[in-house]
């Protein structure tokens, strides 16, 4: 199938990606393209699938990050061991807070996440005898598996992106299972979801929790490959940052997310030729983008398939972005 | 607990409040009439503090003219930024609309830093440094000023809503859009008006606020927060909602900060308006659409 | 058929496409320059400490380079990188600058969080000279080519609370500090300094970094009754807020500014509020070095603001490091210009400064007072 041979060749080249950079930095750039890409994956579980904004995921990276960092410097125990704790002290937080935030929705939603995030950073920047406060965590020891260590951005990058495959391979097969039907019908509609004997609460928190843990997760990588930590990680901007890229990819796919973390990530950087500019041009080819495409960047491929097919009169394939519950 | 100094933080609370409110009652019009949640509303505010700044000292107009005349241009740039991109929009998913109001503000505030410099300003007002003593209260000309200006505004935004035609087609817009469009109402006029009312607000509570502090050019964020937190919490679209939800926020921080913690008050309002919300999931005020 | 739309947005996708190849690629060829970079905050809250940072750098570097550069006549380029004031983009900047554009030598570290991060990516891989940073462990726990120019907390509070309790002598005092590293700290030494010498403390406060309004804060030390308020406020705009709302609620009695925080922009916020009002600073327009008048002059020709302590900390920097590779002939051969900077006293913009074998300055501290709107040295 035309779709597997795809997913095999796009595979492959991220896996040969880093040796083509050439130097240290671009593969720096491409680690920070696989971390934004796994985080914008799990906050695709709660913006794509079930169609809620949340302003409180930074807070989540930030309890992972804070977690595995603490575990490490305050304990001694390994990374290794930090991670998955990182990950279950972000879903723990997830499940009281979603607990009490999904019984509303809408912008009363996104509200909600934001005074929780919010009041986890506050915890954060003033509980200074855990935490250090705003002076933060630092000299974190880099992530290790037994004598493999993760120092170069190299070999973070492969962590990364095995942990990206892994994550696109669990919304995959979660999207074609019964859950993740059941996640698309309360998207879609919930009193209709609900009539049909699916239990709207219980889902959502479902794939908040198991977004959150994805966070944590991703905030203790990040923790041990930069190795500074401070409160600045659960910040607002962090949470525009994500959401700007999983909708200018394409929400509710696994490929929008890793392409929104590209094109965020490179274009930043080559905007840099444009000094002052920067951010100026940034923010107006990204209002731009968003007018001129709303589906984000997959959806150009859907429309490039749409008027394909109807020039062929070929039957509908099974595409990746349609068979994951394209945006519209 | 002293008298003196907890009817202090009642009106420090009560100033502060204030100027919430005058921020939350555009983005509550905008979301009552336009069902958009505006997340560039605080650049306007932004505007409207750094035109009050620089026609204040370029044209060496006096302080009350250049915070009049900042309205007025904000408004204009108000009706602009819907023609541009929230009308043609308006069919699209409603995070569709919030990511194109996220990069309008990230270019408003990135090309204010720009064309404005990124070091602090102060905007120059008579009523500045002047005190006042009320009775034990101690509170400057200019904090009044925004307290009774909030207030004249609020009593315009009733009466306007309440009595003028564009009111009365704004609420019938926001109760029904098709309904109103096919009673004649001009929607997309609708549209343009509101924004221009929300955008003048917003620039006159930054020309009000920006002399009790000092105005930079990310300033928008934070007034965009505290609007929507109030907007939230009195209850989407309501006014009335605002109002009391702004004034209840800037008193319970006050009272948070100056006797249960510093380092919390922000946190202290979340942690009100998640009560708020788990208690009432559509805020204090809201029954059902429309304007109130 | 290809609608409007469609095309619209091929080419809104195009738009962001182009300008990723075009950056990529960009040209990393040796040039004859010294070649240092400026990593700073450009953007954000602390746009402005990285704006005057850069400038002060730039002038000492066309001082340097009308004088015919360094290392038998190479002029210094300086390149600029934003790091936001986030520790993230201080790492991506240091890697973009060592190992992207290829530099020479790196200064850094106007904020201690983006200081501790930058460490670890230049440790003892390159000559990094951090400015403003004033936490203990960038130096601490520093590296073998990591130099830090701005005295540490313990410095500043030394010699400043003996001027307070001589001069300034308030009978108690009220503290209003910044929720940071170095406002905790501040605390933390002059509540012990200022009580040794009898002055009674009424009470603290912290705000935070992002707060914009402090009456609350200040409401609640005017109730204390203290004989003076002192005010620990890095952030320009927060500082002049925070010495304007003092007067206006009310409060009449002594104001006392942190050490090394004062500054031309600081005075002209805050109008008449800063009359009178003391501080300390590394930094004096008559301290008598042989480059401050060149620089002032280069600074006030090039630049629409005011020199400042924290411009002044850029060209040191740029001072230092020239000096380290004078001394070196060679911009890369960093063992003889780490120590040459530490062997003897390097004299800058700021007078003669000493490194300790971790590399911290020591600078000469003076006693400053705004008069007049106008910031003078105090001399006994």
């Amino acid at each position: 199938m035309g779709h597997t041979v795809g997913m095999a060749g796009g595979v492959a080249a991220l896996c040969v990606l880093p040796f083509l950079a050439g130097n240290a930095y671009l593969e720096h750039l491409l680690a920070l393209w696989m971390l934004y890409a796994l985080l914008a994956l799990s906050l695709n579980i709660v913006i794509g699938y079930l169609g809620e904004l949340t302003f409180g995921h930074a807070a989540f990276v930030g309890v992972g990050a804070y977690t595995s960092a603490l575990l490490s410097t305050q304990l001694g125990l390994p990374p290794l061991l930090g991670l998955p704790l990182a990950a279950v002290a972000a879903a723990l937080f997830g499940l009281v807070i979603g607990y009490a935030a999904l019984r509303v929705v809408g912008p009363q939603f996104t509200i909600l996440t934001l005074g929780f995030g919010s009041i986890l950073y506050t915890i954060t920047n003033n509980w200074v005898d855990l935490t250090r406060g705003p002076m933060g965590i630092s000299d974190i020891p880099p992530m290790a598996i037994g004598p493999m260590t993760f120092t170069s951005a190299r070999e973070t990058y492969f962590l990364i992106l095995a942990l990206v495959l892994a994550v696109g391979f669990l919304c995959h097969a979660l999207v074609n299972s019964r859950t993740g039907r059941a996640f698309l019908a309360v998207r879609e509609n919930a009193p209709l979801a609900a009539s049909l004997g699916i239990n709207v609460f219980h889902t959502k928190l479902l794939g908040f929790v198991v977004a959150t843990a994805i966070a944590g997760l991703g905030g203790a990588i990040y923790a041990h490959y930069i190795k500074v930590i401070t409160p600045d990680i659960m910040g607002v901007q962090n949470v525009a940052a994500l959401i700007i890229v999983v909708i200018i990819g394409g929400r509710g796919t696994i490929v929008g997310p890793i392409l929104g973390a590209l094109v965020y990530i490179g274009l930043l950087e080559a905007l840099r030729v444009a000094g002052p500019l920067r951010m100026v041009i940034f923010a107006a080819l990204l209002t731009g983008t968003v007018v001129f495409l709303p589906g984000g960047l997959v959806s150009l491929w859907q429309r490039w398939r749409t008027t394909h097919k109807a020039d062929n009169n070929l039957p509908a394939g099974n595409g990746v972005p349609s068979a994951e519950g394209g945006a519209e | 607990m002293d008298v003196t100094v907890f009817a202090q933080q009642i009106a420090n609370g009560l100033v502060n409040g204030m100027a919430y409110v005058l921020i939350a009652t555009g983005l509550t019009l905008v979301f009552g009439v336009l069902r958009i949640v505006n997340f560039a509303h605080g650049e306007f505010y932004m505007l409207g503090a750094y035109i009050t700044y620089f026609v204040g000292t370029l044209l060496g107009i006096d302080y009350l003219a250049a915070a009049a005349i900042a309205a007025v241009v904000v408004a204009a740039l108000g009706i602009a930024a819907n023609k541009l991109i929230f009308w043609p929009l308006r069919r699209d998913h409603e995070f569709t609309i919030l990511l194109s109001s996220l990069g309008l503000a990230l270019l408003i505030s990135n090309g204010g830093e720009l064309l404005f410099g990124a070091d602090p300003k102060y905007v120059d007002s008579p009523f500045a440094d002047e005190v006042l003593d009320i009775g034990a209260i101690t509170l400057t000309q200019q904090r009044v000023l925004v307290f009774a200006a909030a207030v004249v505004a609020l009593i315009g935004v009733y009466l306007f809503l309440r009595y003028s035609r564009f009111g009365k087609m704004m609420r019938a817009t926001a109760q029904n859009p098709d309904g109103a469009a096919l009673t004649g109402i001009n929607i997309k006029l609708v549209h343009g008006y509101t924004f221009a009312l929300a955008c003048g607000l917003a620039a006159l509570a930054g020309a009000l606020v920006g002399p009790t502090v000092m105005i930079f050019p990310t300033i928008g964020n934070w007034a965009v927060l505290k609007g929507f937190i109030v907007v939230i919490m009195g209850g989407l679209g309501s006014v009335t909602g605002a109002l009391f939800a702004g004034l209840l926020l800037g008193v319970i921080e006050s009272l948070g900060g100056g006797y249960i913690s510093l380092g919390f008050m922000e946190a202290i309002g979340y942690a009100m308006i998640i009560v708020v919300l788990l208690w009432r999931p559509n805020g204090l005020f809201s029954t059902a659409r429309g304007l109130r | 058929m290809f609608g409007r739309r469609t095309l619209l947005a091929t080419a809104a996708a195009l738009a962001l496409a182009i300008p990723m190849f075009g950056g990529l690629g960009g040209a990393k060829a040796q040039q004859p320059p010294v070649r240092i970079a400026v990593i700073g905050p450009m953007s954000g809250t602390g746009a402005f400490d990285g704006q005057l940072g850069l400038e002060g750098a730039q002038a000492m570097a066309a001082v340097i380079n009308a004088k015919g550069g360094v290392a038998g006549g190479r002029k210094i380029e300086l390149l600029t990188y934003d790091d936001k004031g986030s520790p993230e983009e201080g790492v991506s900047a240091a890697k973009r600058a060592m190992e992207q554009d290829n530099v020479d030598l790196i200064i850094g570290g106007w904020f201690s969080a983006v200081a501790l991060s930058l460490k670890e990516a230049t440790r003892d891989k390159i000559v990094t000279v951090m400015t403003s940073s004033q936490h203990p462990k960038v130096t601490e726990e520093g590296h073998k080519y990591l130099f830090r120019l701005n005295a540490t907390s313990a410095m500043m509070s030394d010699f400043y609370s003996k001027a307070i309790c001589e001069r300034i002598k308030p009978k108690s005092v009220a503290f209003m500090n910044v929720n940071d590293d170095w406002g905790r700290l501040d605390l933390e030494n002059y509540t012990k300094l200022l009580t040794n010498c009898g002055i009674e403390i009424k009470g603290h406060e912290f705000y935070n970094r992002t707060d914009t309004d402090f009456n609350t804060a200040l409401t609640k030390l005017k109730a204390l009754n203290p004989d003076a308020i002192y005010v620990a406020a890095i952030n320009t705009s927060q500082g002049a807020t925070i010495y304007r709302q003092i007067r206006q609620i009310g409060y009449r009695g002594k104001v006392i500014a942190s050490a090394g925080n004062m500054n031309p922009k600081l005075v002209e916020l805050s109008g008449n509020s800063l009359e009178n009002v003391y501080s300390a600073t590394p930094f004096t327009e008559d301290n008598g070095a042989p480059t401050m008048k060149p620089w002032l002059e280069e600074y006030r020709k090039s630049f629409k603001n005011e020199p400042s302590f924290i411009a002044s900390l850029g060209a040191q920097a740029v001072e230092v490091l020239a000096f380290g590779v004078n001394a070196a002939g060679d911009p890369r051969a960093y063992d003889k210009i780490a120590a040459a900077m530490k062997a003897q006293p390097v004299p800058t913009v700021l007078g003669e400064v000493r490194f300790s074998d971790q590399g911290q300055a020591t600078q000469t501290i003076h006693l400053v007072q705004v008069q007049k709107k106008q910031i003078v040295s105090v001399r006994d």
